[in-house]
């Protein structure tokens, strides 16, 4: 780095690459991260490719009801007579690609499980800080009510607030954040417990620094680590989730295809044609599992980095 | 003094399982002659000997030498070693004179030192060499001095006169032995190591002690 | 007259050829696998270790100390390995052995003390059940005699009570006793090696004294080799009888502990030896000199002499050929150091001077005006600080159970005048930090004043006008967590800035670098990450910070104490750099008495929350003395093997902060009480009254002066040669 010392002001933007490759080589070093973001990485690309072209319209009758797979159709029809490949791929974008705003055909980009565990985060990581750096009755009255949240089974939390608001994708956000804000509140408290006691938050202190700064500025960008990879399996277990819900017949609302609602409407006709139920379900399993080898793979290899 | 202080402490010790060659390499090596066998928690198993290590005759010339090679190959320290019933131990709170009595009445040069009779566990080793070197302390070596020997009666307080004379003249005396003399009877010969002083000055202060001769002086170091 | 046959010195097995090493290590090298290769920990140490001898291991740390001792009880871990080299132990060869013969070894005749007694003790078993397994286990003894050896050798280490430790567990001892436990238990299978890796280091001084104090004990009556690993130069210096000084992985000099302090031969030895204050220095006539640069890292160093890019007296020939291990006379006695070193025939320490690009204080520090007359900066009059303690009893819980307070600080007034810096010593959990945390408003007081720069500061800091928050800063111990790992050294820098407005916004960034560079570290720095930079710079940045809004007082809790001594005495020189310049006035807390004295103008010594005496820096280090003092003083190791010290051990433990002794709290432990007629029966009734020796010293004690004066310097050092 011997070079001619550039203007000090352009010295910051070049390091921002250099972190990335920094970040990818930390995945690629392990097999098991590796494998889990291909995993990932195909059902995003999938997803994007379905946006401009899918074999045939994913929501149209075109084919005969209940084929095998064949060569028309590669994954065989379901029980409308729809394409199954075109319905799986145009199934991503809910998931990880857009949410549909209510009563207009507007689109935010995102899927329903990434806004869902980022709302999650958001709400988590509020009230973990909190929790975590003011203590006393703070502590208590967050974690308290935190706790009793949990008491309800997550399934039933999510029939509540969907039955008491109605399907949409911004319910299912709801519910999705709703649920997993517990879990992350109590891991971002812990973290929090743990930096709180080292000497750069006292030094933030004697500068007077206020509260809000000390939290979000000082304590929650070195919570990052941990908390992206349980974000990650947090993505998972939301895809999940709409994937129950869709079974249950109250998870995204038609007519577009989700991966859930295609089991649930396989399901009634298994007995007569099984092969329906099977490209869905491969499919959530595939990128829960991905979602889940990658987190898990990161964590394993952020916490040897870090020694 | 007590086995406990002249012993040699942590001596080296092998396991069962060793070759008996690698044995002989280690006793060669650092010039010893015993070597204690031990298994878990230091408990004696055996002690090997240079003797033990030596192959007999009768047994050499049963074997063709492809045989040899083999059998020295395969020899384990379990194998040559005198079984742990048949050593000869001591514990640490015995007198070094009965280590000595021990030693000689078995004609052994080694005594395997344990801890505990009933385990048997070594804590260390006397050999002839450790009981060497305390006989060479008592007599008050490594330091320089003046080696005085005097001839006295076999009578209760003649002991005394040669240390309140020493003790006049603010000497120090580091080791003191004391023997019947040889051939002459109700004699005993008393030997004293007298530091930092001359030799001429001892014989002087010494000659006037009454009923007692000087019979030998010298300088040591 | 003098016992007649007196001749302590052990002699006898000097006289006598004895048999061969302990352990004897030769040409070994311990590489660990990592991600991209393999890392050479070490590269090359030699020594060997006969009976009855201690061996110390010196060396800053990453240079490769404890991997030695880990090779040696194969506790490498799955990516380590023994890459050259041998390590023969008691006459065989260790490396290559199964993994079963080791262990049967390391139970039996190889024992290892670490620096944290816990990680030796199981938390979970009452300490004589841990202790009398290893005799059961193995041995076969019953577990009645199992308990009366355990009882014997707990005796024997002194233990306070000992059968009473047998039934507790390990976490109701304290870390002084947890030490003395785990030294019984290596000592009950009467080891032939003990390892003791910085057994001292995370231990009080006087408990460490007492520490030291019984391993040579028990090495003479165990006749146990011991392999001693410090980075204290002052515990070797007591302790040892040879020294293996190690650098970057290599033994660069190795002799008696003797000749290595008086004539040390290696560049790197005399090095470390000057940048450590002995007790007794002070700022304004000796001058630290650290060894510039820093260590290598491991898949760094240089071909030719690892030490040659911090050397002095670096030749063309350093570079190029790597120095072999030599022995070389050293002119004490007849004792000749193994050197690694091309030329040091030629080398005379004496001759030595500095070289230009060396970081040094300026000049001399100008003699600051006394506390009665200069003008007070702070000024603190009995201040208290007591934190509630919750019990866990019913009744407390209710809220009805008695209120128990932990009394940290208790009545301490003190005044601080402009431009001095004040010291303040004491055990750990004397009250010091919490001091210093109410100072700066971290704490609010339970009683008591303070005044600073006239304005009242007795409240906590979110009450306080940000002008004055302004004006108090702190520097911190640990450098790994002074800084904040998300941020940059310049955003760092610059957020107290930017907070008080002490610069406009477009000069920040010119700011910053300025105060980088005062604290000799380039621009480059401004955009590097915390993890980037070695425990020296962290501490610099970590001052940089503290300096950045222009404080008029910084309270630096024990800045140095985490950091390699050769770079301590540079961080000790760049913060008297800052008070020449900045005229800042600085309260700096540390429990190494020699840093203290050399860094000081004035010194407070703390016990149990109280301060017992105050007074200038030269007063509080000769009589008279307040006898925890001179305790704390013939506790220090000091790093010269001649100097006489008293012998004082205090007794007993610090009591508990929850329910302090009356009267003087140091009653309890003091061992000047007798000097009192009636044994000091008013010790333990009256608070003592203070004692005023002139010149602002003073002694919180009911002994009279004219008593403490009696007393005999603690420390008389043989004139050194120049």
């Amino acid at each position: 780095m011997s070079v001619a010392q550039p203007a000090l002001d352009t010295l910051a933007p070049p390091i921002q690459p250099k972190r990335w490759r920094e970040n990818l080589q930390i995945i690629l070093a392990s097999r098991v991260a590796t494998i889990g973001l291909a995993l990932v990485l195909f059902w995003v690309v999938v997803g994007l490719v379905s946006i401009f072209w899918t074999p045939y319209p994913p929501n149209s009758s075109l084919f005969a009801q209940n084929q095998l797979p064949n060569s028309t159709n590669w994954l065989g029809t379901d029980h409308l007579g729809r394409d199954i490949l075109s319905r799986l791929m145009a199934g991503t974008q809910v998931i990880l690609l857009k949410t549909r705003l209510p009563n207009r055909d507007w689109v935010i980009p995102g899927g329903v499980a990434l806004w869902g565990v980022l709302g999650a985060l958001a709400f988590g990581s509020f009230l973990g800080l909190n929790a975590g750096y003011r203590g006393g009755w703070w502590d208590q009255v967050i974690m308290q009510t935190l706790d009793a949240l949990v008491a309800f089974p997550a399934i039933v939390l999510y029939l509540v607030i969907i039955t008491a608001f109605q399907r949409g994708d911004l319910v299912v956000i709801f519910a999705i954040a709703l649920t997993g804000t517990p879990g992350i509140a109590r891991l971002v408290r812990s973290l929090t417990l743990d930096i709180k006691t080292r000497d750069f938050i006292r030094a933030a202190e004697t500068r007077g620094e206020s509260a809000f700064y000390i939290m979000f500025r000082e304590i929650l960008p070195n919570a990052r680590g941990p908390l992206l990879v349980d974000a990650m399996l947090r993505v998972g277990y939301a895809i999940f989730a709409i994937g129950t819900l869709g079974f249950l017949g109250v998870g995204l609302p038609p007519p577009d295809p989700d991966w859930g609602s295609m089991v649930n409407d396989a399901r009634r006709y298994i007995f007569v044609f099984p092969w329906g139920v099977i490209p869905p379900s491969l499919a959530i399993a595939s990128l829960v599992v991905g979602l889940n080898l990658f987190a898990d793979g990161l964590r394993e290899e952020l916490a040897r980095y870090q020694k | 003094m007590l086995v406990n202080d002249c012993m040699t402490r942590h001596p080296i010790l092998v396991s069962s399982t060793l070759p008996a060659a690698e044995a002989q390499r280690i006793m060669v090596e650092h010039h010893i002659r015993h070597l204690p066998v031990v298994g878990e928690g230091k408990r004696l198993l055996g002690l090997v000997t240079r003797q033990s290590l030596t192959i007999k005759p009768d047994t050499l010339a049963s074997l063709n030498v492809w045989e040899i090679s083999r059998f020295l190959a395969t020899m384990t320290v379990e194998r040559v070693m005198v079984k742990a019933d048949q050593v000869i131990t001591i514990t640490p709170d015995r007198t070094a004179e009965r280590a000595a009595r021990i030693m000689t009445e078995h004609k052994i040069g080694c005594l395997v030192v344990v801890e505990d009779t009933r385990n048997l566990i070594v804590v260390g080793i006397v050999t002839e060499t450790d009981l060497l070197a305390a006989f060479q302390e008592m007599l008050g070596l490594p330091t320089a001095g003046v080696r005085v020997t005097m001839r006295i009666p076999n009578r209760k307080g003649e002991f005394a006169k040669i240390a309140s004379v020493v003790a006049a003249q603010r000497w120090g005396i580091v080791g003191v032995a004391s023997y019947p003399a040889r051939r002459i009877p109700d004699r005993y010969d008393v030997v004293l190591k007298i530091t930092e002083v001359g030799p001429e000055e001892v014989q002087r202060v010494l000659q006037q002690i009454p009923d007692q001769e000087l019979i030998d002086i010298r300088t040591v170091a | 007259m003098q016992a007649p046959i007196a001749d302590p010195v052990r002699s006898t097995h000097a006289s006598i050829p004895g048999p061969g090493p302990v352990l004897k290590v030769e040409n070994l090298a311990v590489a660990y696998k990592v991600r991209g290769g393999e890392i050479e920990a070490v590269h090359e140490a030699s020594f060997e270790i006969y009976r009855g001898e201690s061996h110390g291991i010196v060396g800053e740390s990453g240079c490769g100390k404890s991997t030695v001792a880990w090779a040696i009880v194969n506790f490498l871990g799955p990516n380590g390995y023994v890459k050259r080299g041998s390590i023969t132990f008691l006459g065989q060869e260790l490396v290559g052995k199964s993994e079963e013969e080791l262990r049967r070894l390391r139970g039996d005749q190889i024992a290892m003390v670490f620096q944290d007694p816990m990680q030796a003790l199981n938390p979970s078993l009452r300490i004589g059940d841990q202790m009398t397994e290893v005799l059961t286990v193995h041995r076969g003894i019953s577990r009645e005699e199992a308990e009366a050896r355990c009882l014997q050798m707990l005796e024997r280490v002194y233990m306070p009570d000992p059968a009473n430790v047998l039934r507790r567990y390990p976490h109701q001892l304290s870390g002084g006793q947890q030490q003395r436990v785990v030294i019984a238990m290596a000592l009950l299978n009467n080891p032939a090696l003990l390892i003791m890796d910085e057994p001292t280091t995370a231990l009080d001084v006087t408990v460490e004294a007492a520490v030291l104090d019984l391993i040579a004990e028990l090495q003479r009556d165990f006749d146990t080799a011991i392999m001693f690993i410090t980075h204290n130069l002052g515990v070797v210096a007591r302790i040892c009888d040879k020294v293996g000084v190690m650098y970057a992985g290599e033994m660069v000099e190795r002799g008696t502990v003797e000749a290595i302090f008086a004539r040390p031969q290696h560049p790197y030895t005399q090095g470390l030896l000057r940048c450590v204050p002995r007790l007794g220095m002070n700022k304004a006539e000796s001058i630290l000199y650290p060894i510039r640069g820093r260590v290598p890292p491991p898949n760094a160093r240089p071909f030719g002499c690892v030490f040659a890019p911090r050397c002095d007296y670096a030749r063309e020939r350093c570079l190029q050929e790597k120095p072999r291990l030599r022995p070389v006379a050293t002119g004490v006695g007849e004792s000749v150091s193994e050197v690694r070193c091309h030329f040091a025939e030629e080398i005379d320490p004496g001759r030595w001077r500095p070289t230009l690009d060396m970081e040094l204080p300026m000049a001399a520090a100008t003699s600051p005006a006394s506390p009665d007359t200069g003008e007070a900066l702070l000024r603190i009059e009995g201040l208290r600080k007591y934190y509630r303690v919750q019990g866990n009893t019913l009744r407390d819980v209710l809220g009805l159970g008695e209120k128990r307070y932990v009394k940290a600080v208790e009545d301490v007034s003190l005044s601080v005048p402009k431009g001095i810096t004040l010291g303040i010593v004491g055990e750990s959990g004397c009250g010091k930090t919490t001091l210093v945390k109410t100072i700066i408003g971290l704490e609010e007081p339970s009683e008591g004043k303070m005044h600073f720069l006239g304005f009242d500061i007795s409240n906590g800091i979110d009450k306080r006008d940000v002008r004055l928050i302004q004006e108090l800063q702190m520097v911190f111990q640990n450098p790994d967590a002074t800084m904040n790992p998300a941020y940059t050294v310049g955003q760092q820098i610059a957020r107290p800035m930017l907070r008080f407005k002490t610069v406009s916004k477009q000069q920040v960034r010119e700011e910053v670098i300025r105060l980088l560079k005062a604290m000799r570290l380039d621009a480059s720095y401004y955009d590097r990450l915390p993890r980037q930079l070695s425990g020296g710079e962290k501490q610099r940045v970590g001052i940089a910070r503290a300096l950045a809004s222009r404080p008029d007082l910084i309270l630096c809790d024990e800045p140095v104490s985490a950091l390699d001594v050769s770079v301590q005495a540079a961080i000790l020189n760049l913060l008297l750099e800052v008070q020449r310049q900045f005229g800042t006035t600085l309260i700096f807390i540390a429990h190494d008495l020699s840093v203290v004295r050399f860094f000081s103008d004035y010194v407070a010594v703390m016990y149990l929350g109280q301060i017992v005496e105050i007074g200038p820096a030269e007063a509080i280090y000769a009589p008279p003395y307040h006898p925890y003092t001179e305790a704390l003083l013939s506790a220090v190791p000091i790093p010269d093997p001649k100097a006489q010290q008293k012998r004082i051990r205090l007794e007993g433990t610090v009591p508990s902060a929850l329910n302090p002794p009356g009267g003087c709290r140091f009653h309890t432990r003091c061992p000047r009480r007798h000097l009192l007629p009636d044994g000091g029966r008013i010790c333990e009734t009256e608070t003592p009254p203070w004692r005023d020796a002139g010149q602002g010293h003073r002694i919180f004690c009911h002994l009279p002066l004219a008593i403490l004066r009696t007393l005999d310097p603690v420390l008389t050092t043989p004139s050194h040669e120049a």
